[in-house]
């Protein structure tokens, strides 16, 4: 395989040839050994190779695939640049192979009316980065759950969803409202579900782990009610209007998938997506295992797994890390479509929010640049296979957007793809994080699939000459 | 066990003078933790081990001058988020018995809301010379925190609802001082009250399934949420329990009872209707001791709520040893705190034993 | 623990009891008789060599003098020795010590620290007439300036030799050895 040396992040990718590797086409359905061109920041030509051409090619080295689209991560500015910038945020998904990123509204202030949105974009084309920022608009006003947000003047202004993430939209008429309304804007809701309620000071998924620990339980069922009670409604709203979107985000138990494969199979439109951490860690990282969830066997003082210190607050998350079977539900859920896609809910924030006691500590993972790694270690294991692991970071997210889909490798379309190294295991230190954010339970871990290169609408977004 | 000194000369005394037969030299047996923050990782031998030496402790308790000079120069800080004047006290006496250098500080509320973070506390406590920090504080899991960040020993005294190895470990002497046989191998052991927030129970599940008791968990099913699970996956690996919500069962025929401490806020969490009805239903009483065995030990890690979880005759009754408990807490930190020096100057590093 | 040669033999069992019946008689004719004396064994093998002490004095005397045991493992000055050797051995003084001579004994006297630990010790328990020293083997190399009122054998060794006293209470007979070490094994002053 080779590759011309390319610009600089932003400038155009003038002249681009990869030849013999691994191209991942999820769109076509199709994987195989190819030659690829890029001329002018357009795709040239791409070559599927057979018979000679072809040997020694497989899917354990360099691998071509399209840019990879993430539903969810929260950049975190406006109001907290402490912890993430756009620019900051843009690089690290850069590095994590996202040429697309859907930006969650609840900055301060929150993005519940257009500027905020336009002051997001601007600060985007500020960045110089050519991955493509997409925002999410509120769905109530500052997010307090009481009145609707401006939806139309954000849906005019480009909002691609909208949004109470971090909180569930708890009041179930404003939810009902919204996502009738938005449904008439030919918008989806994003609904984070949980029942706050069952929630209240909850650290940790309840259940042994959290026993043991003597952490406040966080119950599966939380997130299940919320789910049904979200589904009982899209039922009805879709009588009145069929345009009705809702998709469900990072979804993490058994209990809720089932609840969306029934209603999926009852031709509900409902999507939903699920993290890398919520499908290959556990709970029991919390007592200090690093088993990943396929290896876990759900009792890790009996297994003698435990490896590290308990009480990590980089696992400290919402949802929080569920048992075993809920992983391998997800998993499942992921093979067999149910879910529609993977998210990584990149949630950065400052060592002053995480380095600190377990139930003080901020709720959230660092975790775009090491979403690839995650998955290829599941694909690795047998659980998920290539095709559908990438699918679910490209096509999977531009269905559940409703974008029509552009072929990433159509010969004159813009070239959006990356390059990675499944061999090539690189290992997660805080210096090696674009991100500002630093809390990620994979420091110290090797994973593999090191990003090569990233390019983005046409242009150079990450090379690792850059580092 | 026999003794090293003449027998009229031991039980004279009335205590029992530990003696090994075997030349210390043989014994593999050292502490070899850095830390003490929870008992999941310490084995039965050095159980053992603990044991022992409070014996040593309680003899040096008995003393005219209740004083040896081992920890001479050392410095140990008492850091308690939590209000609590009866550990830190025999924290305190402890430290001082052994000669230390005691430092107190009484952190009057969270860290978070009142500025200094507690990794910036212990960092100016280790410059301020604290080789040992005996913690308490009210999230489960922040001695862990401070392990990560202190260079001495964290002894944990106490933290959320997770652990209190200090109080398991004197629950465990007490047990063995005063059950005949002097072990509590095969013994009925019940924790009655409100299992699920607390960090006495948890610790003593480890220390009492490790010593082969035959354990028993009981309290109001709102009380019990999780242990059930947490029972079915000890059996499996050897340590088990059972848990249950009834009284009778429990008590039938048991040699230690130990009740917890049941906390008002607990009716406004939602999760009891009110003191009187656990009192009617739970509370340790005389008649309900009947069922017990004759002569069953009744503990209380205190305090007490005299008249609520446990009736006040039971409480000072011939049965309590509660007072003992009290005394041996003293015993047991001089242990611990005598122990974790030696893992120190011994060169434990705190990698290999951050837990 | 490796050594160079085979463990020599350096009092056999008749010399250490002529020893022990030695000293008895100079333990009382340097009180001038058993008046107020007490004897304290250093655990572990100083408790034997203080009973047969004890016993001795009976025998000649006919006056049963107190004997006490007494653990100095709290009163070491080197806490890295505590992961080595945790076990406690106790302490037992089953009598007042204010007034009275206390006659120590222990088996080997080498740096001197054992007998300064154990004079600390007692300080806590009362304030003795007199504190005097007995021991089997004096090995040389004080570190501090301590001396024994009463030697079985002088033994002059180097820093490499072990010396190691048996006693049939503990071990399986009466003897006392000497062995030469690698350099680098040598440990625990004693």
């Amino acid at each position: 395989m080779t590759v011309a040396t390319a610009p600089s992040v932003g400038e155009i990718a003038a002249e681009l040839e990869i030849s013999g590797a691994w191209l991942v086409d999820p769109a076509a359905g199709r994987e195989g050994p190819a030659d690829l061109v890029v001329r002018e920041g357009l795709i040239e030509a791409v070559t599927w190779l057979s018979g000679g051409d072809a040997d020694g090619i497989d899917a354990n080295g360099v691998i071509v695939a399209p840019g990879f689209t993430d539903l969810h991560a929260h950049f975190r500015e406006p109001g907290f640049e402490d912890a993430e910038t756009v620019a900051t945020g843009l690089a690290a998904a850069a590095h994590g192979g996202f040429t697309t990123v859907c930006a969650m509204p609840n900055t301060n202030p929150p993005v519940d009316e257009p500027g905020v949105l336009r002051r997001i974009e601007a600060a985007a084309g500020a960045s110089g980065s050519p991955v493509r920022v997409l925002v999410y608009g509120a769905v109530s006003a500052q997010r307090a759950g009481e009145r609707l947000a401006s939806l139309g003047e954000l849906a005019d202004a480009g909002a691609v969803g909208f949004s109470d993430d971090g909180a569930p939209v708890h009041s179930t008429p404003l939810f009902r409202s919204a996502l009738a309304y938005a449904g008439m804007l030919g918008v989806p809701l994003v609904d984070h579900p949980e029942d706050p309620s069952l929630t209240d000071g909850a650290e940790a998924n309840e259940g042994l782990v959290a026993s043991v620990l003597g952490l406040r339980g966080w119950p599966a069922a939380a997130e299940e009610a919320a789910v049904a009670r979200d589904l009982a409604i899209l039922a009805e709203v879709v009588r009145d209007v069929p345009t009705a979107r809702l998709h469900l985000t990072h979804i993490s138990t058994r209990a809720s998938l089932a609840l969306i494969r029934r209603a999926k199979a009852d031709r509900l439109p409902v999507t939903c997506d699920i993290t890398p951490h919520h499908l290959a860690l556990t709970d029991e990282w919390l007592a200090g295992s690093r088993d990943w969830s396929w290896q876990a066997t759900g009792n890790p003082w009996q297994a003698g797994s435990i490896v590290a210190a308990p009480y990590e607050t980089a696992l400290r998350v919402n949802p929080p890390l569920r048992a075993v079977d809920d992983a391998i539900a997800c998993l499942e859920a992921l093979a067999d479509g149910t879910a529609d896609a993977i998210a990584t809910d990149h949630a950065p924030h400052t060592a002053v929010d995480k380095d600190v006691e377990f139930g003080l500590a901020a709720n959230g993972i660092s975790g775009i640049e090491t979403a690839l790694g995650l998955i290829l270690e599941a694909v690795d294991a047998g659980r998920l296979t290539l095709l559908r692991a990438i699918g679910a970071l490209t096509i999977g997210p531009a269905r559940v957007l409703g974008h029509t889909q552009r072929h990433a490798f159509a010969e004159g379309n813009p070239a959006d793809l990356i390059v990675f190294d499944r061999s090539d295991r690189w290992r997660v230190e805080a210096s090696a994080l674009a991100s500002k954010g630093k809390n990620s339970p994979l420091i110290g871990c090797e994973l593999p699939g090191r990003v090569l290169l990233t390019v983005a609408g046409g242009r150079m977004a990450y090379g690792v000459d850059e580092g | 066990m026999s003794l090293a000194v003449p027998d009229e000369v031991g039980s004279a005394l009335g205590t029992v003078v530990p003696s090994v037969e075997a030349a210390p030299e043989t014994q593999s047996t050292g502490w070899r933790h850095r830390h003490l923050l929870d008992l999941d990782v310490v084995t039965w031998p050095e159980i053992e081990l603990v044991m022992r030496t409070t014996d040593a402790m309680r003899e040096v308790l008995g003393r005219p001058i209740p004083r040896v000079p081992a920890l001479r120069g050392k410095s140990v800080t008492l850091l308690f988020y939590e209000a609590s004047t009866r550990t830190r006290v025999s924290f305190e006496v402890a430290a001082k018995n052994l000669s230390a250098d005691v430092v107190n500080i009484a952190v009057a509320s969270s860290s978070v809301s009142k500025g200094e973070s507690l990794v910036d506390t212990v960092r100016t406590v280790e410059a301020l010379g604290a080789d040992m920090l005996v913690m308490r504080h009210a999230v489960s899991g922040a001695p862990y925190l401070a392990a990560r960040t202190f260079a001495g020993s964290v002894l944990n005294g106490g933290d959320g609802w997770h652990a209190h190895p200090t109080q398991a470990l004197l629950d465990l002497y007490t047990m063995r001082e005063h059950l005949p046989g002097g072990s509590v191998a095969g013994r009925k052991v019940v924790i009655l009250g409100d299992i699920l927030h607390s960090r006495v129970a948890r610790s003593n599940i480890w220390a009492l399934t490790a010593a082969g008791a035959e354990l028993w968990l009981c309290g109001p099913a709102t009380l019990l949420r999780g242990f059930e699970a947490w029972a079915a996956a000890g059996g499996a690996a050897g340590r088990r329990f059972t848990v249950t919500s009834s009284i009778d069962d429990a008590l039938r025929d048991a040699d230690v009872v130990m009740a917890l401490r049941i906390q008002r806020e607990r009716m406004a969490g939602g999760l009891l209707p009110s003191l009187r009805e656990y009192t009617a239903r739970f509370g340790l009483t005389r008649e309900r001791l009947e069922l017990a065995k004759s002569g069953a030990l009744v503990m209380h890690p205190g305090p007490l709520n005299e008249g609520v979880e446990i009736a006040p005759d039971v409480a000072s009754g011939p049965n309590s040893v509660i007072t003992e408990q009290v005394t041996n807490g003293v015993a047991v930190r001089m242990a611990m705190l005598y122990l974790l020096a030696g893992a120190q100057a011994g060169g434990v590093a705190s990698e290999e034993s951050l837990r | 623990m490796s050594s160079f040669g085979q463990p020599r033999l350096i009092m056999t069992a008749d010399e250490i009891r002529r020893a022990v019946v030695r000293i008895s008689h100079e333990i009382v004719e340097k009180q001038a008789g058993t008046e107020g004396l007490v004897l304290i064994g250093i655990q572990r093998r100083g408790v034997p060599l203080a009973r047969r002490l004890a016993g001795a004095i009976a025998e000649h005397e006919g006056v049963e003098i107190p004997v006490g045991a007494l653990d100095i493992t709290f009163y070491r000055d080197d806490l890295s020795l505590i992961a080595q050797q945790p076990v406690v051995k106790g302490t037992a003084l089953p009598f007042d010590l204010n007034g009275r001579t206390i006659v120590l004994a222990d088996d080997v006297l080498y740096t001197g620290r054992t007998i300064r630990a154990a004079m600390d010790a007692l300080v806590d328990f009362g304030r003795p007439q007199a504190i005097r020293l007995a021991v089997l083997v004096d090995r040389g190399h004080r570190e501090l300036p301590i001396r024994a009122d009463h030697v079985g054998k002088n033994v002059p060794t180097s820093r490499e030799e072990l010396v190691r006293v048996h006693l049939v209470e503990i071990d399986e007979e009466d003897g006392v050895d000497i062995e030469r070490l690698e350099p680098a094994t040598v440990g625990v002053a004693g």
